[in-house]
């Protein structure tokens, strides 16, 4: 990498964009990010309330599945129609023996 | 019927599929998100039991047990299918929120204010709301399905990242970009058709 790539690339660490800070913000959920990263996402964070609240939705919704997860799985359908409970016995018979 | 039971009596696979398979179904579902898929990693998770022939004093560690065999007959399902296509959706990872942020000058990559997040008031009420699920539940439907696959393993089950890895063969890197397209795309959909809607 050149030297104004490596600068370059180290501005964008300490001073992400917008674009570049919902990815921080979706990567910190997943594990700690790299102390210059952090520092970045902080210092934007500071100064733009779009992503403040972007992150915010983001912890939020990420929250509520986890603690909800009964809700989310109430998708129809819930049980094994009777039809697909009957095939699964016959094959049960025909393949236990 | 007897409590401690010693041999698996010949009732028993038709007493799993009464008294297990609805449990098994959804849970199959909610990973494959497809009742034909579901009902076929099922069946084969009684036919592998049948062959397995272990016995339980507990209901509950039936169940485990089933649901042991279930997750690794989900597991080779993804496998199979990753083989057969490639796990990333190209239409997907062309970045659907590209128009939220400006494309070029001095805010380059920024919000476009207009289209940016907007303010949800009081979100945590939604959550006893069953109208707020169903439109999480449509939302969430509406992501490509490995995306989807890949959201509800690691948001709604709490997969470990390196275990999602691993079962679906895919970088961590690629599945933190397919996460943070799924919850950007999520939070967008769940803001045009709840939170937008309650003031």
């Amino acid at each position: 990498m050149s030297l104004v790539n490596k600068f370059k690339s180290g501005w964008r660490t300490l001073l992400p964009t917008c674009r570049e800070a919902s990815r921080l913000q979706s990567d910190a959920l997943e594990q700690p990010l790299s102390p210059a990263r952090r520092f970045g996402l902080m210092f934007h964070l500071l100064v733009c309330k779009w992503c403040r609240r972007y992150g915010r939705q983001l912890r939020f919704l990420h929250t509520a599945a986890h603690e909800h997860r009964e809700a989310l799985t109430a998708q129809v359908p819930q049980k094994l129609d009777p039809a697909a409970r009957e095939r699964i016995k016959q094959r049960l018979q025909s393949g236990g023996n | 019927m007897p409590e401690s039971r010693t041999d698996i009596a010949l009732s028993d696979p038709e007493r799993w599929v009464d008294e297990h398979g609805d449990y098994l179904f959804k849970y199959a579902l909610m990973r494959l998100r497809d009742p034909a898929e579901a009902e076929d990693a099922v069946q084969e998770t009684f036919l592998a039991a049948l062959k397995g022939g272990k016995s339980f004093q507990g209901r509950s560690a039936e169940k485990s047990w089933l649901v042991g065999i279930l997750k690794n007959k989900i597991c080779d399902h993804f496998r199979k299918a990753s083989r057969e296509t490639s796990f990333t959706d190209l239409e997907f990872y062309a970045d659907e929120e590209s128009d939220r942020f400006a494309p070029d000058g001095l805010a380059k990559g920024g919000w476009v204010h207009e289209l940016g997040p907007q303010e949800w008031e009081n979100p945590g009420a939604s959550l006893d709301n069953e109208v707020f699920w169903q439109t999480y539940r449509d939302c969430a439907g509406k992501l490509p399905k490995n995306v989807a696959a890949v959201f509800n393993l690691r948001e709604v089950d709490g997969v470990e990242s390196r275990e999602i890895c691993a079962l679906l063969n895919i970088s961590e890197n690629n599945l933190w970009v397919m996460l943070h397209r799924a919850r950007m795309a999520l939070r967008r959909c769940l803001e045009t058709n709840w939170f937008g809607k309650q003031k």
